[in-house]
């Protein structure tokens, strides 16, 4: 982000939380004193586990200082702690983005992402070089990238990808670039800027800091509205409407929607202003991995708390440099592939857009999407109605999802493992077998061959129906093509392969991962004539009552 | 704006809209009227002195920003698509029917599959007993995921005596209106073969329970089902739409077939396309609606009605407290 929008935004956002707090005061919804008074009392609690002592230590004075000022503080100087407050938050997000660090790593081309990687570990970028991996011949951008660019010209695009890795927002990143796009700017997690390293090129690539164990609702607000400005400001975002990674491996299907509605918000200010292109858009994109860095740390948390994972995970694949790299290097050696699928866009309000950005009707017709957000005649914010506006562009994007995603030959192979051990264990509850094994383990490689093949054939159904992607292998090969690449796959990575090959035989030797891959094809209803239960409940966050 | 200078649009020109027009037009809301045929506009416009009668929807839509489609369920995607030449997002359409369409897509979703019209009101419970026309409480319910849709209708009959109950769930207020009138065909069929008051009230109980469930699966809320758009709706003596779906269960039972019975009656009968539909998807989703798939049977002549009551009748309760508890 340039250093004059940074500083106006920042001056702009403080202004604005303090307006609207004091609004809220004056009509009696809100208190001043209680405001504060929240984010003393979420901020000194969480500062209590915080293990850096020089951070404690800064963020307390500066939290007791406030606690002091408070109390002698007139109901105008609260307001004005508020800003403060404000402030001291708004600053510890926002990136700060330096466009000349992003053309030196962009003129270093393919690289990049290497360079990111490596970034991780100085010392491996040496000793790797000169055999970095790249990315080339390993990412596919493909879908909608023209209608995309074309909306970029247009307005604003909030670029809303499905979230299973870390790695999620470098590739993103990169395939922006592919694309010709300027750099978007997204939210990480604070976790993922503790190397000082790869922090400083996120942060110079366009990454804002999200710190996921503040509670304070005042620094939710803050964040938003955050996001609000760069949006007005014509900053294209990327957020993760998932908020978190998919612990499950399927796809998203209940998004969290607070970030995504700050689109309406900053429609409705456009309009306010009269800017000359005020619209907001919102695109779906869909990664789909063969292999997931993070598989076996993410699924051993959905199975440990079913439900209650824990949000924020610190010690996964992703902080072990040496993993990172192994994973990117082997996966990059295989004829693998990652898509980047780019959906059409939509506008705040669910409605597709054509590529003049104008927004359709179901049946075609052009709508003038301001009247959305008309109250007495003029455009105003409405937080129900705006909620529900976004809630259906939650329900739109998952449509999107299942439609973009490219099914890969590990999530056929595991689906196909798994369905015949959930037979050959009927009545067994789900989470048993995958935790113990069943009584009969291995199943037949012929078998396998079969359910493949049953499988291959409801997929390229729903593939020609426009249901889903199909990866090559998946949507040409043999059954017997699509094992052998899955199981290739399983066995190059992981600590332990999901599943191995011994002689006319096949051995489910994690059958978590195994589960953690089969995932990715909850939600087509594949099974619907087999009678077999979905594994996972509609909600694809807890596993289906009495899956067995 | 104030009541006084508001204008709202009907499109449909049965007996809803003529009761709709009446209230409207006695809150002081300027009321623009379209109806498909030329002779129930004639009609309409001799019989409402102060409903400006238009020929186009394009019309009766000027310068609205309220819709009713007072339609039947299987004609109001065939009226929301005229609809949508006009239909902008700040619009807000309610409609009153108490069916589905084919595919059992439910009254909002035909509206939506149309237009660009987010702000979808569904309007439900004993609505009937505005048509009263008296002075005593006349309640409805509005269910709509939008609080200014049921803000608006509520600012509508602001003065008079009806009174608007609000729920968000669109879902199980358009649920429970249509299996409704399912459950009016069986206790026709019921009364017909002179069955008794006990089998009319295990027919209503049995009807209700399986809206239930199906309105919960649909995503629909449970307490939607125990309240007025629910319970409510069936307490109530019966009235015109209701009565019809009676005699035209009674005329199915006494012998005669579906196209005979329909003939019987005026108006439109939206429970017999709500039990078919209501079946198939019983079967697509596996959710267990033996009155609903017992009425579909009987409607087509598959069964005989005797039996298939008999048979309803004879069903343990066990199910219904499973369909309740059960997602």
């Amino acid at each position: 982000m340039r250093q004059e929008d940074q500083e106006r935004i920042l001056t702009e956002l403080r202004s604005r939380l303090v307006r609207d707090i004091g609004q809220s005061a004056d009509k009696g919804t809100t208190r001043v004193d209680e405001v504060l008074a929240d984010s003393i009392y979420h901020e000194l609690r969480r500062l209590k586990d915080e293990h850096d002592r020089k951070t404690r230590e800064r963020e307390m004075e500066f939290w007791r200082g406030i606690q002091k000022r408070m109390r002698r503080a007139s109901d105008r100087a609260q307001l004005d702690l508020v800003g403060e407050v404000a402030s001291h938050y708004s600053r510890e997000i926002a990136g700060y983005f330096d466009m000349r660090v992003y053309r030196a790593v962009t003129r270093a081309g393919e690289p990049l992402l290497a360079m990111l990687l490596n970034a991780m570990s100085p010392k491996r970028l040496v000793q790797s070089f000169p055999h970095l991996p790249t990315l080339e011949g390993t990412l596919t951008v493909q879908g909608e990238t023209a209608h995309l660019r074309r909306l970029h010209e247009l307005g604003t695009v909030i670029l809303v990808p499905t979230h299973v890795s870390n790695m999620d927002s470098i590739i993103v990143g990169y395939a922006v670039w592919k694309m010709g796009l300027p750099p978007f700017l997204y939210g990480a997690g604070l976790n993922l800027f503790s190397n000082p390293i790869l922090g400083y090129f996120m942060r110079n690539l366009g990454a804002y800091t999200v710190d996921r164990r503040k509670t304070d609702p005042l620094y939710k607000q803050v964040l938003k509205e955050y996001a609000t400005l760069t949006l007005e400001h014509e900053y294209d975002n990327i957020f993760f409407p998932g908020g978190t990674r998919c612990r499950s491996g399927a796809i998203e299907r209940k998004l969290k929607l607070g970030l995504l509605g700050t689109g309406i918000s900053a429609y409705v200010n456009n309009l306010k202003r009269g800017k000359a292109q005020p619209k907001v858009f919102v695109v779906p994109a869909t990664l789909s991995y063969q292999l997931v860095l993070e598989a076996e740390t993410l699924i051993d948390d959905f199975l440990k708390e079913v439900g209650k994972s824990r949000y924020i995970i610190t010690d996964d694949e992703f902080s072990k440099p040496q993993r990172v790299l192994d994973f990117a290097k082997q996966l990059f050696n295989l004829d693998s592939r990652i898509f980047f699928t780019v959906g059409r866009g939509l506008d705040p309000f669910g409605n597709p857009v054509d590529d003049d950005g104008e927004s359709l009707d179901p049946r075609g017709r052009r709508v003038d999407t301001s009247r959305y957000v008309m109250l007495n005649g003029q455009p105003a914010e409405h937080e129900q109605r705006d909620a529900e506006y976004t809630r259906e562009v939650g329900n739109k994007l998952v449509e999107s999802y299942l439609e973009d995603n490219v099914v890969q030959c590990t999530n056929v192979t595991a689906r196909a493992i798994l369905t015949l051990m959930r037979r050959q264990n009927p009545g067994m509850d789900l989470v048993r077998l995958i935790r113990a094994g069943g009584k009969v383990e291995d199943v037949e490689l012929l078998a396998v061959y079969r359910e493949v093949e049953r499988l291959l054939m409801e997929l390229r159904g729903l593939a020609g129906r426009g249901g889903v992607r199909l990866g090559p292998v998946v949507d040409h090969g043999t059954a017997e093509d699509v094992v052998a690449d899955g199981l290739r796959h399983f066995a190059i990575y992981h600590t332990e392969a999901a599943a191995t090959r011994r002689g006319d035989r096949i051995f489910p030797t994690d059958r978590a991962l195994l589960f953690y891959y089969q995932n990715r094809l909850e939600g087509y209803r594949l099974e619907r004539e087999e009678g077999i239960k979905p594994a996972l409940a509609p909600d694809h966050k807890s596993l289906y009552r009495g899956a067995a | 704006m104030t009541s006084t200078t508001m204008k709202a649009t009907i499109l449909g020109g049965g007996r809803m809209a003529q009761v709709l027009s009446g209230m409207l037009l006695r809150t002081g809301v300027q009321v623009q009227l379209w109806a498909r045929r030329e002779e129930v506009r004639n009609k309409l416009a001799a019989a409402l002195k102060d409903v400006k009668v238009c020929a186009t929807v394009g019309e009766a839509c000027e310068g609205s920003r309220t819709v009713f489609l007072t339609v039947p369920a299987n004609a109001l995607a065939e009226v929301s698509a005229l609809y949508g030449d006009h239909a902008e997002g700040d619009h807000v359409v309610l409609h009153a029917a108490r069916g589905v369409a084919e595919g059992f897509v439910l009254p909002h979703q035909a509206i939506r599959s149309q237009c660009c019209v987010r702000k979808v009101g569904a309007l439900g419970g004993p609505l009937y007993t505005i048509a009263d026309g008296s002075s005593r409480p006349l309640v409805a319910v509005v269910g709509s995921r939008f609080t200014e849709t049921v803000e608006l209708a509520r600012r509508l009959v602001s003065g008079t005596s009806v009174r608007i109950h609000i729920t968000s769930d669109i879902v199980g207020v358009e649920v429970a209106g249509a299996v409704s009138n399912v459950t009016a065909l069986a206790v026709g069929m019921a009364d017909a073969l002179d069955l008794g008051e006990t089998a009319r009230g295990v027919l209503m109980t049995r009807g209700l329970s399986e809206a239930t469930r199906l309105g919960v699966r649909l995503g629909a809320e449970l307490s939607t089902f125990s309240g007025l758009a629910g319970v409510g709706d069936l307490i109530p003596r019966p009235v015109s739409s209701m009565q019809r779906h009676r005699d035209v269960g009674a005329r199915v039972a006494q012998g005669a077939t579906l196209e005979q019975a329909l003939a019987s009656v005026q108006g439109c009968v939206e429970g017999v396309l709500t039990a078919f539909e209501g079946a198939a998807l019983s079967r697509r989703l596996g959710v267990k609606l033996p009155l609903v798939c017992a009425v579909d049977q009987i409607l087509r002549g598959e069964t005989q009605p005797r039996a298939a009551l008999d048979e309803i009748l004879r069903l343990d309760i066990e199910l219904e407290r499973e369909s309740v508890s059960a997602r």
